[in-house]
């Protein structure tokens, strides 16, 4: 019975250390301030499959309140953050929606999640009228939900369509071969590259699908590597992008990788594939050799204040923040008046490139960054600024 | 391209079979299916990414992941499962495997943080071309490696004495003790054993994707399961043939069909097939096969 004891005893000690582990992370993580405070809700998977990227979005977040806080808040008032992890789960996200709206009396939401917890949650703030951006999510439905929801980040059509521009005039493609993830953000940057390559007369093959999770990307390039191809369109996020370039390095492949922004990150991504990832280009929203302040600004605080180099979803989740701030100085801080703020921002210079606006269905309108991994960096290697392409479509 | 794609499944199934010895061991001697070896697996490589970043040492990582998982695994045993598998049935012991594991996770996150460490051992192999097939040089390493630990395990498991004992153990463990053999310490070899496994095939991923991070069990966690039912239970030569099914079925699924359903999915399906032909397994469970 002794050791039964110690058994239990055990297992009710690692029972509190989860409680207690949850709890830190969980719901209510409102911050305390002055008297006059104006409440903006923020969710992100801080915890479970994708916790490195909600934990930059929840950094960036902090950061961001941080700063506009310590510069005098909106017209004196301090914004409050009142934080939720999604755990990259749509039935949290759901939940999180309901206790911003119902209980929390939040005047704007700030999404850090991926698409699908996005576009989950979207009816419920559309439906109680409070402005949601969405920092990051690229899928399309997610601004059409209703006038209260804004893509922050441009639309993965978009995104897709400059990166078969790269493609064809920067890398002189002849013959593409997709490696996408089979979700909502590969298949809408797929959508994308193929509608822009189909236009200009890229030849693209049938793309090839992963999921979720894969680590053996062998077989699948073997493939590839019998169907020649000299460029390889590859939406992916860190995890699976990273194997996928180390593999192309082991079997030799002859062929040009073409990211997206799932692959902006330092830690998560430039660290694990080491040199195999020199000469890979990106298209993203980040343009780390960019003149302007903000972004220096941006990058040495996040440094500083983390130890670490900040990537493409804390900025964009930032900028967010950014773009809510100045909604509220220019037209107010109810929930109505920040919506219109935000519909009618102009030329707003944010880390993630000068937004030019929202269109009429809230989708950003802004340039797409194009990035190449120099001695283990990302580096400026181009901008796409046609309005042909970085114009969402709105049907 | 079948070649090619041979060669890869191989060395896929390799991998799979490293992390499926381990829970199938424990689930010879217990009958507990331990959800938490698959945190041994995590344990292993953050261990042995802990200690390779301050030693600069392959050796003293491995022996740094494999004793800690090891220890990890005989203090689950005699403080968890053995005290829960005497009172309560054994749909249990499994929830507590779950439970622990979760915590592991978890405590590996606020440990080590949310950001993929990197566990940048240089590979001496180089690429082999051998016709049309080309073996890159971390495929010949796992094979290699696996090859290593498979003969290792085959000497432990039928040449020394206590590995015997397990087998005897793991056929009938009222029989074994009728016997003389120390069950006890036959359950704390098991654990010890499955554990170090687990942390073995761990860090050999790790290197394998220069990647650790606190949810790398999440899949091994499931898919083992299929693996390890798919060879019979707690049969180790079992887990291996399975494992390499499994391996080469993703491979040729990857090259020739293309993903018509997840990756993970192919394990469960090929487990599906196989009961409905053969409801015991590709072998049967236990030591009965050898």
């Amino acid at each position: 019975m002794k050791t039964l004891k110690f058994g239990l005893l055990m297992i009710s000690l690692l029972v509190i250390a989860l409680l207690a582990s949850a709890c830190g992370n969980g719901a209510g993580n409102t911050q305390s301030g002055a008297a006059k405070t104006i409440k903006i809700g923020f969710f992100a998977p801080e915890t479970g499959p994708e916790a490195a990227d909600g934990t930059s979005a929840y950094n960036s977040a902090k950061l961001a309140v941080e700063q506009i806080n310590a510069g005098g808040g909106i017209n004196g008032a301090k914004l409050e953050l009142v934080n939720y992890d999604d755990q990259l789960d749509t039935k949290q996200a759901v939940s999180i929606a309901q206790k911003l709206t119902t209980r929390d009396g939040v005047a704007a939401v700030v999404s850090g999640s991926y698409s699908g917890p996005t576009r989950a949650a979207a009816p419920i703030f559309q439906q109680a009228k409070i402005p949601m951006i969405s920092a990051y999510a690229v899928h399309p439905a997610i601004p059409r939900t209703g006038n209260y929801i804004f893509q922050q980040s441009f639309s993965g059509v978009v995104e897709g369509a400059a990166a078969a521009e790269v493609a064809k005039n920067e890398l002189h493609a002849k013959n593409v071969a997709i490696l996408a993830i089979d979700n909502d953000f590969g298949h809408t940057l797929v959508q994308g590259f193929k509608q822009r390559a189909a236009q200009t007369g890229l030849k693209v093959q049938e793309p090839n699908w992963f999921h979720f999770g894969d680590t053996e990307f062998t077989p699948v390039l073997t493939k590839i590597k019998d169907n020649g191809a000299d460029v390889l369109f590859m939406p992916a996020y860190a995890a699976e992008g990273s194997q996928i370039i180390r593999r192309i390095h082991d079997m030799g492949l002859k062929i040009q990788p073409l990211g997206t922004e799932g692959l902006d990150s330092t830690t998560q991504f430039l660290e694990v594939a080491g040199k195999n990832a020199n000469g890979l280009v990106i298209v993203t929203n980040l343009n780390r050799d960019s003149k302007e302040q903000v972004v220096k600004d941006f990058i040495k605080a996040y440094k500083e204040k983390y130890g670490h180099e900040p990537d493409m979803v804390g900025a964009s989740t930032y900028d967010a923040f950014y773009v809510l701030a100045e909604a509220m100085r220019k037209s107010g801080v109810t929930p109505d008046k920040i919506r219109d703020g935000i519909a009618n921002t102009k030329n707003f210079q944010a880390v993630t490139g000068k937004i030019e606006g929202y269109d009429k269905i809230g989708q950003v309108i802004k340039p797409v960054q194009v990035q190449q991994v120099k001695d283990g960096a990302f580096r400026y290697f181009g901008e796409i600024t046609d309005p042909a392409i970085i114009t969402p479509p709105v049907n | 391209m079948l070649l090619q794609q041979i060669v890869n499944g191989i060395t896929i199934g390799s991998l799979y079979s490293l992390v499926a010895l381990g829970l199938t061991m424990v689930y010879g001697i217990m009958r507990v299916l331990d959800i938490a070896n698959a945190g041994a697996y995590t344990l292993g490589a953050y261990l042995g990414v802990w200690a390779y970043t301050r030693t600069h040492s392959i050796i003293i990582a491995l022996l740094a992941g494999v004793g800690g998982a090891a220890i990890t695994g005989y203090l689950f045993q005699r403080a968890v499962y053995t005290p829960i598998k005497k009172v309560a049935d054994p749909i249990v012991p499994l929830v507590a495997s779950i439970g622990l594991f979760i915590v592991m996770e978890d405590l590996f996150r606020l440990i080590a943080g949310p950001y993929t460490i990197t566990f940048p051992v240089h590979l001496p192999l180089n690429r082999l071309t051998l016709g049309s097939v080309i073996i890159t040089g971390t495929q010949a390493v796992i094979l290699l490696v696996s090859a290593f630990l498979f003969l290792l395990l085959w000497i432990l498991l039928n040449k020394t004495k206590i590995g015997l004992a397990w087998q005897a153990t793991a056929q009938d463990v009222e029989t074994a003790m009728a016997m003389g053999i120390n069950t006890r310490s036959v359950v704390a070899f098991a654990f010890i054993l499955g554990y170090a496994f687990a942390a073995l095939a761990g860090i050999l991923v790790a290197i394998h994707y220069n990647a650790v991070f606190p949810t790398m069990g999440d899949i091994p966690s499931y898919k083992m399961l299929a693996i390890v039912v798919l060879g019979g239970l707690g049969n180790p030569l079992g887990a291996v043939v399975a494992s390499m099914v499994v391996g080469l079925a993703e491979a040729l699924v990857a090259g020739y069909i293309g993903s018509f359903l997840p990756t993970d999915a192919i394990a469960f399906l090929a487990l599906i097939i196989l009961l409905l032909v053969r409801p015991q397994g590709l072998f049967a469970s236990g030591g009965d096969a050898r």
